[in-house]
């Protein structure tokens, strides 16, 4: 059976600076992977690498993406067809409301993949759902995007975004950093919501504490732009207890 | 007398019958100003982007009524609507007879405007009363012959303690070349407020020169939303006096300069009375080979003590070949003062874009979202929902894209 995710031997860098050096990771459908590593080992580059980021250029390797390389699509395009990045640093945009966004995203999306707009009052019906399931004020939906929320409420938005989209490969960076224990638990609960056969979800995270509320089907260490050792849920929590320097030589 | 003014004087004298039988010998004596200093070139120092002096050089006239039913477009809802087509009153009572204005400008095109002056909106409001509804006074051109012309003067007065809220919008359509100079004049007695917002939408062919004078008066307050959209090449004359103690104004702007428009915005604010404040808030977008300026000049004379002034300029440059001029000035003869300024200029924020797309904004339409964000701090003191609307959409559509506003929600 294809995996839902196969990168092969993959290089990247930005400017002169190689950063992914040859990393190999495989997904399938309903598993849910862990990535942890050292600062700088190249986990967010991973994740932009995958959302289809430009400032990045693929020097060597292949990314498929249900069966298909996804080398030439745009980060748009890789949105239409179900992946979704979730920021270690989300961006504020003043003045566009979240709802506005929230729309202009659902509704690009159908377009690309050929399917009618959603109803004005269905839409509106289906977000402030995935509000109540985020344990949100609705009222968030007149703000500005991310606009003067802490750095809790901006992870929780991007979990919100993710209820809303319904994407099937989540790579959610750092998503646990900066939650309070009660925004971790709902940040959580959303996660887990969204788990299911068909979607597969990566978390980049340096704490077991996510792993606690979300079980990982495998762990992985990214170190030095690559894969350096892969797991089951046991490794999150030897890694904790020894840190990676133990790796390093590996 | 050279070519350009041997035309004019034959517009003139072919048209000043027509003109408003109002003080004839003024407009003889306005049009010999206009004669002597002629048009403003760049040796002059306000004028120093813009030079008129060749201008224009065909034969003008007077541009004549036309039959227009479509202005229903352009209305707003809950406005008492006052219409001007080719500067003629169609719509909505043009009170008062109007008198020549008198303009703190360059004498010789304010002569021009002098000579030729139609009348506009003259707007007064009595001491104390709060008109209930925005006064939406729309002029719009149309473009049936080349060379065509108009010359609208304004006026607004309010008595003490009274309060308006005016929407000047200016709608040129596509076709001819036209030539248009427009004034205001604007006088604020003690405490009274002026919520002005002045869209100012040309053809590409226009050149056009507006002028608007304003005095405000003891604790009075002017609030202006000023966008400019556009036109061939347009200059923008703005002189704010605080003249009585404690008076206030806020000058916040936006400006759209596409491609091939040459766009000069000329801001002036005298305190010349103490416990004045004075605020300037502009957005510029430049979106192609085109040329904006933005000068805001601000004086403080010896006796405007305790003077609160700020002026802030930002600046987002969306295509290669724009160039935007933006240059805050201030003048101090008074020691207790808090004056503050900057200026910025910048592109959009490649993560911020990236964000977007990641959610499967196209480039585009994120980039015309991420341009709706940078000017909502100016749109958002539009106190008229449909008009600002209109004004987000006509903006980003400058950008290729058409988004759904209406999923705003409200964002007070
Ligand atoms: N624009 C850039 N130019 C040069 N180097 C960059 C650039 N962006 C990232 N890097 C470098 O790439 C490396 C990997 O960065 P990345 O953000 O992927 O690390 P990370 O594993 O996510 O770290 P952390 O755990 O701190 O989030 C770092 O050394 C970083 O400095
Ligand atoms: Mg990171």
């Amino acid at each position: 059976m294809t995996k839902l995710l196969e990168i092969e031997n993959l290089h990247a860098r930005i400017g002169d600076n190689e950063i992914l050096k040859g990393l190999d990771l495989s997904v399938g459908a309903g598993e849910i992977h862990a990535i942890m590593g050292p600062n700088g080992a190249g986990k967010s580059t991973l994740s932009k690498v995958l959302a289809g980021a430009e400032d990045y250029v693929v020097t060597s390797g292949t990314i498929r993406y249900q069966g298909q390389d996804i080398a030439e699509q745009s980060a748009e395009q890789r949105a239409a067809h179900g992946i979704f990045m979730g920021f270690q640093y989300p961006v504020e945009i003043p003045g566009v409301s979240n709802m506005m966004f929230l729309k202009a995203a659902v509704n690009a999306q159908r377009k690309e993949r050929g399917e009618p707009e959603m109803a004005a009052n269905d839409f509106l019906a289906w977000v402030r759902h995935r509000v109540k399931q985020m344990k949100m004020d609705p009222a968030m939906l007149s703000r500005g995007v991310n606009q003067g929320f802490s750095g809790g409420e901006k992870k929780r938005n991007e979990i919100l975004q993710m209820l809303v989209l319904e994407p099937k490969l989540m790579v959610l960076d750092e998503t646990d950093s900066g939650l309070d224990i009660d925004a971790l638990k709902i940040v959580s609960d959303g996660i887990n919501a969204m788990r299911s056969p068909e979607r597969a979800t990566i978390l980049v995270t340096h704490y077991q504490r996510l792993l606690d509320y979300v079980q990982p089907d495998f762990v992985h260490v990214l170190a030095a732009g690559r894969i350096v050792k892969s797991g089951g849920p046991e490794l999150a929590r030897e890694l904790e207890e020894k840190g990676y320097g133990w790796l390093q030589a590996a | 007398m050279s070519d350009i003014h041997a035309s004019w004087g034959e517009a003139f004298a072919r048209f000043a019958g027509g003109l408003p039988a109002v003080d004839h010998a003024a407009r003889s004596a306005a049009f010999d100003e206009f004669i002597q200093h002629g048009m403003p070139d760049d040796a002059i120092e306000r004028w120093h982007y813009t030079d008129l002096s060749a201008f224009p050089k065909k034969p003008v006239q007077l541009a004549t009524a036309a039959a227009l039913g479509g202005y229903a477009r352009w209305q707003l809802s809950g406005c008492d609507e006052r219409i001007w087509l080719n500067a003629r009153n169609v719509a909505g009572a043009s009170s008062a007879t109007a008198s020549l204005p008198s303009l703190d400008a360059h004498a010789g095109i304010a002569g021009l405007h002098r000579a030729f002056a139609q009348p506009g909106l003259q707007l007064d409001v009595g001491p104390g009363t709060a008109l209930a509804r925005p006064v939406h006074a729309l002029t719009v051109t149309t473009a049936d012959a080349d060379g065509e012309m108009t010359h609208l003067a304004h006026r607004i007065s309010l008595a003490r303690g009274a309060a308006a809220t005016v929407i000047l919008q200016n709608v040129g359509l596509p076709g001819a070349t036209r030539f248009s100079t427009q004034s205001l004049t604007v006088e604020l007695a003690e405490q009274a407020q002026l919520t002005l917002i002045r869209v100012q939408d040309e053809s590409r062919s226009t050149t056009q020169w507006l002028q608007t004078d304003v005095n405000v008066g003891r604790d009075a307050r002017f609030q202006l939303v000023n966008v400019d959209l556009g036109g061939k090449l347009i200059r923008n004359d703005w002189r704010v006096k605080l003249t009585g103690p404690g008076a206030s104004t806020e000058l916040a702007g936006l400006f759209a300069a596409d491609a091939r428009v040459h766009l000069d915005n000329q801001y002036e604010i005298d305190h010349i009375a103490p416990h004045g404040t004075s605020h300037q808030y502009f957005r510029g977008l430049g979106f192609g080979p085109s040329k904006a300026v933005l000068n805001g000049r601000v004086v403080v004379r010896p006796g405007a003590q305790k003077t609160d002034s700020e002026q802030r300029i930002a600046n987002l440059m969306l295509a290669k070949g724009a160039e935007i001029d933006a240059k805050p000035e201030l003048e101090i003869y008074a020691d207790d003062v808090k004056c503050a300024h900057g200026a910025s200029c910048g592109q959009l924020d490649d993560t911020a874009v990236f964000y977007l797309r990641t959610r499967g904004v196209p480039e585009t339409q994120a980039r015309a979202l991420l341009t709706y964000s940078f000017i909502n701090s100016v749109l958002e003191r539009i106190a008229h929902a449909g008009l600002r609307t209109r004004i987000a959409r006509q903006v980003t559509a400058l950008l290729g894209a058409d988004l759904d506003f209406d999923a705003i929600g409200d964002l007070s």
